[in-house]
């Protein structure tokens, strides 16, 4: 009985937090339609996506790990490392951009296999191990571009991806709703996915119930090791450009869009369509102050404000976000409380 | 001995290194290179001993740069308007107070995890700071560097003052109520509510501490040179924490002494010095502080198997 309810409870929060973040997203196109320029044009439409489609493949492959109630601030960092092996196999090894994307992506998943490993194995504090492994990815790919180096002249067909239609749509964005799908079959539909909820809820009832939570949770570092690999990949593509600075600061929007999407950050709940509206809040953000700032809606013209605008938004969105989480939970047990003692009055 | 056996053993690699350093490159021990090197470690010092406290409270800080890149430039800019070096502190420690106090209040007081509100904070404070200064360097008058005083005895002041309150917060952390609080918070925060301490108290002050010990830092770091930048903070969260962990504080909370932090952070600090006395590539530094935190972590989690299996 209690439980029926509880979850009667769960599925309204959800769907009103859901509810919410359309909302959101509908107050973000209206206020950036009506104040910048030819917003909703298809062209810009399609530019938004095709530009922060590496945001959205970090997201959705960091709800798992969210999930878990862990953290993964190394793929930002693992993006560039990746990068930048991408361009030195392609233009020093000349090798075929498809078997170097290939391999940039295996890289990603091994250094996704070195966290679970730290993580799992040695029973580590994910913040502090993804941490040190950020700067570790980082450190790397600088030291393998000398600090400055960067790798150039593609060819035209893997630029494609970046910067190319398919059936009507940007290229790149085909291959996220491969993995948007993939990731909510594996996520919603799989033992897995349940026990990645059951492991973030409480890890030793989930051992206790036979779960094995080393593999289950290990298994999403190293997901999303590979995925951010196919992120880098897809960047270059866009930007015909492998650096050492590529995806600096990716893993703070991908939390944004995954904690913004209600998966708690403690784990234990959360979504993968959740995510992809938490993402799509995001990008449509960091799209639409451009059109403002190109309408001169302040005095002078600022357009080199919109970047940093769009940051300090992005982070009160986040605090925001979270913060009525908290609240609106408490508000709900407190709830849940006082109908329970209304109920059966004689419990004490 | 055993208590303290971490910081010997990072105190004795310290050791090693200035040793073969001296062996290899004598000229790394000339007195006044060596005196400016030391002191411009001095504020990365003081925000490592705040963020050994967050640790050892079981909280983590990573807006310490931003903070500190803050009250940097609020510092300069009271000075640049002609007002006295003293009123330009006081502005700066406020900043990094209201800084500190905000990520106490979101920790504390909302429960939430310190990790995702100061990475918030952080990228918040980061660009608030290049939309209202766009980067521009800010000269500072005369009379603001070195306190007005000749570099020796300006050197001399921010090392004394370093030390000072390093061993201040040392003693502090052992023998003040407040420092065993923090302590007790760390290891057990529901052991501590029920011997009668506020958890969430401590924590708040915790973190207003550290806005207030960057915002010195900063200061520390602004009498330094004739300019300061925007951007001087960045990056100085991962060194602090590095330094704190290598220094033996447990990133589960609850164990280590800031005296750790002393070895830490020098050990990290000589890696970019050594490379290139060693005549290495100075690119690989960012990889090697990464992957000393990552041995740090992995030393810390070895020690506890070893302890819980008796």
């Amino acid at each position: 009985m209690t439980q029926q309810t509880n979850k009667l409870k769960l599925s309204a929060i959800l769907a009103r937090h859901e509810t919410v973040l359309l909302l959101v997203i509908l107050l973000e196109i209206f206020i950036f339609q009506s104040f910048g320029r030819n917003f909703l044009a298809p062209s810009n439409v399609s530019n938004i996506f095709r530009h922060s489609v590496e945001i959205g493949l970090l997201a959705l492959v960091m709800t798992p790990v969210i999930l878990t109630g862990g953290i993964d601030l190394s793929v930002g960092s693992m993006m560039g490392l990746c990068a930048v092996a991408f361009g030195i196999l392609v233009k020093q090894y000349e090798m075929s951009p498809w078997l170097a994307a290939m391999l940039a992506i295996s890289l990603g998943a091994l250094g996704g296999m070195g966290n679970a490993f730290l993580i799992t194995k040695m029973n580590l504090p994910p913040l502090i191990v993804t941490l040190g492994t950020f700067s570790l990815f980082r450190g790397l790919a600088e030291a393998l571009t000398k600090g400055s180096e960067a790798y150039s002249g593609f060819p035209e067909g893997f630029l494609n991806i970046g910067n190319g239609n398919f059936l009507g749509l940007p290229a790149q964005l085909w291959i996220f709703f491969a993995v948007a799908i993939l990731m909510w079959l594996l996520v919603h539909q799989t033992t897995w996915g349940r026990s990645l909820r059951a492991i973030g809820y409480a890890s030793d009832g989930a051992r206790y119930a036979g779960i094995s939570v080393r593999f289950n949770t290990g298994l999403a570092y190293v997901i999303a090791g590979a995925i951010a690999g196919l992120a880098a990949v897809i960047l270059v593509a866009r930007l015909g450009e492998a650096r050492a600075n590529v995806g600096i600061g990716y893993e703070l929007l991908a939390i944004t869009a995954v904690v913004l999407g209600g998966t708690s950050i403690f784990g234990g709940a959360g979504s993968i369509y959740g995510t992809l509206l938490g993402y799509v809040a995001v990008a449509i953000l960091n799209n639409g102050l451009g059109r403002i700032t190109a309408h001169q809606i302040f005095d002078q013209p600022i357009a080199s404000v919109s970047r940093e605008l769009s940051g300090i938004l992005t982070g009160l969105l986040l605090l925001v976000a979270l913060a009525a989480g908290v609240i609106l939970k408490s508000l709900a047990s407190r709830r849940a409380r006082r109908q329970s003692l209304s109920v059966k009055p004689t419990n004490t | 001995m055993k208590k303290y056996s971490r910081e010997w053993i990072v105190a004795g690699a310290l050791g090693l290194l200035m040793l073969s350093l001296a062996l290899a490159a004598p000229h790394f021990f000339q007195l006044q290179p060596l005196l400016s090197r030391v002191t411009s470690q001095m504020p990365a010092m003081i925000v490592a001993l705040g963020i050994a406290m967050v640790i050892i409270s079981r909280q983590i800080d990573i807006s310490l740069g931003a903070q500190f890149s803050m009250c940097a430039v609020i510092a300069g800019l009271v000075a640049a308007q002609g007002l006295p070096l003293g009123v330009a502190i006081a502005a700066a420690l406020g900043a990094g107070a209201l800084m500190g106090a905000l990520n106490g209040l979101l920790v504390a007081y909302l429960g939430l995890p310190s990790i995702v509100v100061t990475l918030a904070t952080m990228v918040t404070w980061q660009e608030a700071l290049r939309l209202w200064q766009q980067g521009r360097l800010l000269n500072l008058p005369e009379g603001i560097q070195w306190f007005g005083m000749s570099q020796a005895q300006g050197q001399a002041t921010v090392i004394g003052i370093t030390f000072i309150l390093l061993i201040a917060l040392a003693w502090g952390m052992k023998n003040i109520g407040a420092g065993r609080a923090i302590y007790a918070v760390g290891s057990d925060a529901e052991a501590a509510r029920l011997a009668g301490i506020n958890p969430k108290r401590t924590t708040f002050g915790v973190f207003v501490s550290m806005g207030v010990l960057a915002a010195v830092a900063a200061v520390m770091n602004l009498v330094q040179s004739p300019q300061i930048q925007p951007s001087c903070g960045d990056g100085l969260e991962l060194k602090a924490i590095a330094a704190a962990v290598v220094g033996g504080i447990a990133i589960r909370g609850g164990r280590g002494t800031l005296w750790g932090v002393l070895p830490g952070l020098f050990l990290l600090a000589n890696v970019n010095p050594a490379l290139t006395h060693f005549h290495q590539p100075p690119y690989w530094e960012k990889a090697i502080q990464g992957l000393v935190i990552i041995l740090a972590v992995v030393a810390d989690g070895w020690n506890q198997k070893k302890q819980s299996k008796g």
